[in-house]
């Protein structure tokens, strides 16, 4: 759905994306991640056919953003970092005006501005002014400005950036629902709590090159030269649990506790599952043996160097 | 802690003078005069004795007027961006919170601000007294022009620093300094002329200037200091709670006679009725908005102001102007004309800087509106408004026209004048929407727009004035210099003496209208030319207007 090629951004000498190259694949739920100054809104705007690219080349839906920025702008749904509102217009009005920007005919304009305004619980708002709803609300406008068009890609460029927990939470349930209902989502964020739960994939990107990029699982196993595993046993067996577990030629360490075992282990797939068989066919009684999941932030941690902050 | 150890000052001073910018303007302004005296300094064959003195007079005074229009252009620039700069960067309210005195403040705000206005006009000091050693000044003429410069400096200064308290944003701080320095500058200029015959005139005018002038403005800059500074002391502008909706009924309960009734006319025409119901199918959605939005955004109250006292002030120029002396009609015009210089960039130099500014744009940009849909809107929207506005003084002179049969003898000459207005609020709609295109923020673009349609309006006219008798050109290569004013256009209407004037009671003939000659067959009038130049000159403006969007917003990195 998404598909950046070769993507590089020169300011005179400054490289701020470095020939990115990454797919998005329909009905996925993109994070892109990485730290402040990374090139994640460059990016961001080149898609959104803001930014015209020093080289390389964008398809949104088969679109090419480069030739044919027009029918990208059909697909897409943009949600800029920073944005703002028009003085003295109401909510509806506002929705009005995209929605005849995207050419929405009136019969259907008005339908979907209430129902945008209550996937979004907006109702009770229609007739305030814009400028004077608070962040969290300007920020749910602007996601349902987005929405009036039913595009089936939506770009949003940080949309929770600086919103209390409550209207944080709400956001992310809102993104929830956007990916029930289908919609291939490219969504950046520098705070990793928040796209770790809804993200089918990642790509982490710093000071302008993309350093990882695919499920989350995928990266996990790709940064991973040796995988923790973490195995309950019952009470009796640890001790055979142990030996069996250090004989095995994938293992290299292996530290007990109560009656915990956490073994770091190298190999693919397979290879666990056959560790795991033979615990069983040795008579261990194995309660529970599972790889212990890296944390985002550690996944982060490991590829970021931290050069940009 | 005012002046010495003003950190406030320190600050300003240092970002402000630490640019090479800085010095290169100043080194093109002092080049410039110094081109300007080159230029007129009598040649060697020339006796100095004869030619120097006139030529010496009238370098005077075309440095003193071309230095008060720069203290009039350019003190707000600097001056109407001191606080509203704070607050836009979101460290207003750090300032505030300091142990700094709100008077410490202030003068660090206005002298930052002017300092690099009075070097300028300290540094064409010895140019001027090159002008002295050719004799026919007097050095108290010196003395006094200088003191008319920095009163006007220090006046104009405080006055924007005021506006710029008063405002959030520098755009709307800037235009009302704007609405309210330029006409005082006109003012002040007029009653301060010393080219009258009469000696006793000229007796009067100096001692106006040097007893009367420095206190009253003295009285002035105190009056605008305590209302800074209790503005500064308790600030009713901090925070963001609820202040920036528009509560039009609030509005109007301190809207000083200019009420808008959106369902009459003629308010309708400029402001109509808000909707209740989505647009229909096939409107352009920006030009909907942009005409049915508060037109008053714009520093509300000031602009009604100007509105209201213009209206006011056209009906005694249409007793003296039109109904007693029917000749001046062309005066009455340069009225209007100026009414629509003033306002007129007030709608359109902000338009495309704006959705930058309240970063609308980059919701705009995306969506599938043409970038030649999104000027058109701009261009319309603004220049209705002006229009209309300007509009509203002409019925006078449509009264003038039924009424006084001199005028009405010469009918055709109220539909050139009408064509010349029309023109010219299309001409700063225009010019106001290319600069705006051209600029990355509102203030640039304003001040862009002013200087443009004083070089292009203003500008011919002094030239007209100064060059006249006094340089061996002759009268068609004069007019020839004015085509692009709509003013000379205006003067350049002959019109028939009134009878009231005359004692007899045959018809006295219209003077002759100098023509220019395109061709050696064909010659037209002053005002023929400008309406013929104008609306091509604005579709080509509007043209290349369309080329910068394009290039540089539309479909460009200038965003990032």
């Amino acid at each position: 759905m998404i598909e950046v090629i070769n993507f590089t951004k020169r300011y005179g000498d400054f490289v701020a994306v470095d020939d990115l190259s990454f797919t998005i694949g329909k009905g996925e739920v993109f994070g892109f991640i990485g730290p402040n100054g990374a090139g994640k809104s460059t990016t961001i705007r080149f898609l959104a056919t803001l930014l015209r690219p020093t080289s390389g080349q964008g398809r949104v839906a088969g679109h090419s953003v480069v030739d044919d920025p027009m029918a990208v702008r059909r697909v897409i749904g943009f949600m800029p970092d920073d944005f703002g509102v028009y003085d003295g217009m109401k909510v509806w009005e506002f929705l009005d005006f995209f929605a005849v920007a995207y050419e929405i005919p009136f019969n259907y304009r008005k339908k979907i501005i209430g129902e945008v305004l209550e996937l979004l619980d907006l109702t009770h708002k229609r007739d305030d002014y814009v400028n004077g709803l608070s962040k969290g609300m300007k920020q749910r406008l602007c996601l349902a400005k987005t929405l009036v068009h039913d595009p089936p890609v939506l770009i949003l460029d940080e949309p929770a950036s600086g919103l209390d927990p409550r209207a944080r939470l709400e956001m992310k349930a809102l993104l929830n629902e956007l990916r029930g209902m289908g919609k291939t989502i490219l969504v950046s964020s520098h705070i990793l709590s928040e796209l770790a739960d809804f993200c089918t994939s990642i790509g982490i990107i710093e000071r302008g090159k993309l350093l990882a990029a695919g499920s989350i699982q995928e990266i996990q196993r790709q940064l991973r030269s040796h995988r923790v595993l973490r195995v309950h046993v019952l009470d009796e067996s640890i001790s055979r649990a142990a030996t069996i577990l250090r004989d095995d030629q994938g293992v290299r360490s292996v530290e007990s506790f109560d009656h915990t075992l956490t073994a770091e282990f190298e190999g693919q797939d397979d290879d666990m599952a056959r560790l795991l068989g033979r615990l069983i066919s040795e008579g261990v009684g194995v309660q529970s043996f599972a790889e212990e999941p890296l944390s985002l932030e550690e996944v982060f941690m490991m590829i970021t160097k931290g050069i940009v902050n | 802690m005012l002046l010495r150890d003003n950190p406030v000052l320190t600050r300003e001073l240092l970002v402000n003078l630490r640019s090479p910018r800085s010095f290169l303007l100043q080194l093109v302004y002092v080049s410039l005069l110094g081109a300007v005296v080159y230029f007129y300094w009598p040649s060697e064959s020339e006796g100095v004795r004869q030619v120097g003195s006139g030529v010496a007079r009238r370098l005077f005074e075309l440095f003193f007027l071309g230095q008060f229009f720069l203290v009039a252009l350019v003190a707000p620039t600097f001056a109407a961006g001191s606080i509203t700069g704070e607050k836009e960067r979101k460290t207003y309210e750090m300032l505030l919170a300091s142990p700094l005195r709100p008077g410490t403040i202030l003068i660090g705000k206005l002298l930052s601000s002017l300092s690099y206005l009075v070097i300028l006009i300290v540094s064409s000091l010895p140019l001027m007294i090159l002008c002295f050693l050719l004799g026919g000044i007097l050095l108290s003429e010196i003395a006094r022009a200088y003191l008319v410069l920095i009163l006007a400096a220090g006046t104009f200064g405080l006055l924007s620093v005021a506006c710029s308290s008063f405002f959030r944003r520098t755009s709307s701080a800037l235009m009302v300094s704007y609405l309210v320095i330029l006409p005082l500058a006109i003012l002040c200029v007029a009653l301060t002329r010393t080219d009258h015959a009469d000696p006793r005139a000229r007796e009067f005018v100096t001692f106006m200037t040097v007893s009367v002038l420095p206190p009253w403005c003295l009285a002035i800059w105190s009056v605008v200091a305590i209302v800074i500074v209790r503005r500064l002391l308790r600030p009713p502008d901090v925070g963001s709670e609820g202040k920036d909706v528009v509560d039009e009924e609030e509005e109007m309960k301190y809207a000083i006679g200019v009420v808008i009734d959106r369902d009459l006319y003629p308010d309708k025409l400029f402001a109509p009725a808000k909707r209740t119901d989505l647009m229909p199918d096939g409107t352009n959605p920006v030009l909907d908005k942009e005409l049915r939005s508060e037109i008053f955004s714009q520093g509300t109250l000031m602009l009604r102001v100007v509105i209201q006292v213009s209206m006011l002030l056209s009906i005694p120029l249409m007793a003296a102007l039109l109904f007693l002396r029917s000749d001046r009609a062309g005066y009455y015009v340069a009225y209007v004309l100026t009414f629509n210089l003033l306002v007129g960039p007030v709608f359109s130099a902000g338009s495309i800087t704006q959705e930058r500014e309240r970063q609308t744009l980059s919701l705009l940009l995306t969506t599938l509106l043409r970038p030649g849909q999104i000027l058109f809107a701009k261009l319309v929207a603004a220049l209705r408004v002006s229009t209309v506005l300007t509009f509203l003084l002409v019925e006078q002179l449509l009264l003038a026209f039924v009424l006084i049969e001199e005028l009405r003898d010469r009918y055709w000459t109220l539909i050139v004048f009408l064509l010349i207005i029309a023109t010219t609020c299309l001409a700063t709609s225009t010019i106001g929407l290319l600069c705006s295109a051209l600029s990355r923020r509102t203030t640039v673009a304003i001040v862009l727009t002013y200087m443009t349609l004083l070089i292009l309006f203003v500008f011919p006219v002094g030239m007209h004035y100064y060059l006249q008798g006094f340089v061996s050109i002759s009268e068609e290569r004069l007019a020839s210099f004015t085509v692009t004013s709509p003013f000379s256009a205006a003067f350049s209407i002959p019109m028939a003496p009134s009878q009231n004037n005359t004692f007899t009671s045959t018809p006295v003939a219209v003077p002759e209208q100098v023509l220019i000659h395109l061709t050696p067959r064909i010659a037209l009038p002053v005002w023929a030319i400008f309406l013929m130049i104008y609306p091509p000159l604005c579709l080509v403006l509007y043209g290349v207007t369309y080329l910068v969007f394009r290039w540089r917003w539309w479909r460009a990195g200038g965003l990032g």
